[in-house]
């Protein structure tokens, strides 16, 4: 792991705006959104590909959908709750039920914007738009998969939505090709399989190597895609280890957890998820909500543990 | 016979070919339908660069349906236009149909957009034009709206957006029967000046009388109003228009007919299209 933070944001719209000088179809469009969602440099290079429409998320996922349908690739990228709740049946409808080739990716992600509040922060998007049939979810956990998501996202024909974050974050891999659908596996280890997705990973691989140093091995499972996920390597690992826990900055509720749990149904195993609590969470910084909801590598050592020392071997 | 007599014909024709979805689902969107049919039949048979043996052709103009429960007459008119055969509108409302209750774009021939939920198909045109304009191939989009459905915010982000862009390939058809579930559009939420609003946005407008083909041709002939301006052309319809005992009731909204009502709505419209055969003839 590096310890040079990375602004995402900024690592998203560099790979978008490559993508593009290469594919004419590729457009941005902002909901007085895009320079702050990465795409300074793509306003500059492709100022006619780059479409402001406003502050008007409905709207914006209309217009997305009637470029689609003229033969172009629109990314509207944005605050991530103005993306998923405000336009929703806009996404459902006109991307989601049509098929379209739009992108959408919402950013700031999570709890992110950590002191501007519950309206800002977005802890049901994964749960909010898997249940759109057809639409990939992707959460990307470093800046090489966010670039390397991104550039998946584009050449994928159909919707995607994707989470990025705001705060600089570390690369944690070594960039490879992304493919929907498919996790990397992170640590290897029988007593538990953790899943986790998104930028919340650093502070799970920091978490699992702690358990390391006290003798509790486990599967870390990266799944930067939460809609598929890969249920090849998750039950493989669960079936091995008899547990599963997953790790989100996220409503325990509807997100990965419960994907994770959609694809282990059927298998004899126990279960638990780690999250946000089902409440309007409180403000500050973003790693006073870390600690204050026990997301950080510290409490998801201790919280780990205990789960799986609780857990019948 | 005239071309005017020709696109009445093919009107009162698709008003006759509602009652067979009728018969088939037992029940639909008739009033909103028959308000708009017209217009419809106008785009399709006189206006719009479509043909059915070119339905993927990306210079093509387009066509959504905003008020997308006003289907029948979309489905209807593209049975006569030939994108599909006339004998499908037989399985409208029954199982797996490929005629649904909202337009799919994904089984109907010619439909462009999954309409239903009402707002959506001004920013969806918005994105169209943007589109064709990029393409620069002179591809145009019509886009009915029903008054009843102005209030959506949805649609005045798109008026914003086609006004600022300058979206003169773009027309915006408000399909005004005045009429809605609850009654009176003016009473349930009065959205007039509805030209001026559409003006005020950076529109050009035209009222007319959208159940008179002649007054429908010449503002269709007629966009753009302005260059560098989108048009809306405000269609003063009357809510299910050809069948006498319904016409202006907001009970039409969604009819479910006796077979007695069915059969007599059905021998009304033959004759119409019976007499307008006649006159055309001799036209």
């Amino acid at each position: 792991m590096s310890t040079t933070l990375i602004d995402p944001r900024k690592t998203f719209g560099e790979a978008v705006t490559d993508y593009a000088a290469e594919h004419d179809h590729v457009l941005v469009l902002s909901a007085d959104s895009g320079v702050s969602s990465g795409f300074g440099r793509f306003k500059a290079e492709f100022p006619d590909r780059y479409y402001e429409f406003g502050i008007e998320e409905h709207g914006v996922t209309g217009v997305a959908s009637g470029l689609a349908a003229t033969g172009f690739e629109p990314v509207f990228a944005a605050i991530a709750p103005f993306v998923t709740l405000r336009n929703f049946e806009a996404f459902r409808n006109d991307v989601g039920y049509m098929r379209q080739n739009v992108k959408i990716v919402g950013r700031n992600g999570g709890m992110t914007y950590s002191d501007l509040g519950p309206t800002h922060h977005s802890l049901e998007d994964y749960a909010v738009i898997r249940m759109i049939p057809g639409v990939v979810v992707l959460s990307p956990q470093d800046p090489g998969e966010i670039r390397a998501a991104a550039r998946a996202m584009l050449e994928h024909e159909g919707p995607v939505y994707m989470r990025i974050g705001g705060p600089f974050i570390p690369e944690l891999f070594d960039e490879t090709p992304f493919e929907i659908g498919v996790g990397r596996l992170i640590e290897s280890g029988d007593r538990a399989t953790v899943v986790s997705t998104g930028t919340i990973t650093v502070e799970v691989i920091a978490a699992v190597g702690a358990l390391r140093e006290q003798g509790i091995q486990v599967d870390l499972i990266g799944m930067p895609t939460v809609e598929p996920v890969d249920a090849e390597l998750i039950r493989a690992s669960a079936a091995r280890s008899g547990f599963v826990v997953t790790v989100e900055e996220h409503y325990v509720r509807g997100g990965l957890s419960a994907a994770v749990a959609e694809v282990t149904g059927d298998m004899r195993i126990r279960r638990a998820a780690i999250g946000l609590p089902h409440e309007h969470i409180t403000t500050g910084t973003y790693a006073e909500l870390l600690a204050r909801y026990e997301l950080d590598a510290e409490s998801l050592s201790r919280r780990l543990r205990d789960l799986i020392e609780a857990a019948p071997r | 016979m005239t071309d005017l007599a020709r696109l009445e014909v093919e009107a009162a024709r698709a008003r006759l070919s509602i009652t067979r979805m009728l018969r088939a689902a037992g029940t639909g969107h008739v009033g909103g339908a028959l308000s708009c049919i017209d217009v419809v039949t106008a785009l399709y048979f006189h206006t719009m660069n479509v043909a059915p043996e070119r339905i993927d052709d990306p210079d093509r103009d387009r066509f959504l349906l905003s008020a997308g429960h006003k289907a029948m007459a979309q489905y209807a008119v593209l049975a006569r236009r030939g994108f599909f055969p006339e004998g499908l509108l037989d399985s409208y409302g029954t199982l797996d149909a490929r005629l649904t209750g909202h337009p799919d774009m994904h089984k109907t021939p010619g439909v462009e957009a999954n309409t239903g939920a009402l707002g959506h198909g001004l920013p969806i045109a918005c994105g169209m034009a943007l589109g064709l304009r990029r393409i620069g191939h002179g591809g145009r989009v019509f886009v009915v709206l029903g008054d009843g459905e102005l209030p959506e915010g949805s649609n005045w982000e798109g008026a914003a957006i086609a006004g600022h862009y300058q979206l003169d390939n773009l027309v915006v058809i408000v399909d005004a029967n005045g009429l809605q579930i609850s009654g009176r559009t003016a009473d349930v939420m009065n959205m007039e000046p509805i030209a001026e609003k559409f003006v005020a946005f950076g529109f050009a407008a035209q009222a007319i009388d959208g159940n008179d083909m002649r007054s429908v041709v010449d503002a269709l002939d007629a966009t753009p109003f302005r260059a560098g301006k989108p048009s809306v052309i405000v269609a003063q319809t009357t809510k299910a228009k050809g069948i006498a005992s319904l016409e202006g009731t907001a009970g039409s909204h969604h009819w479910k007919p006796s077979a007695e009502e069915l059969d007599r709505a059905t021998s009304d419209l033959q004759a119409a299209v019976d007499r307008l055969e006649l006159v055309g003839a001799r036209s």
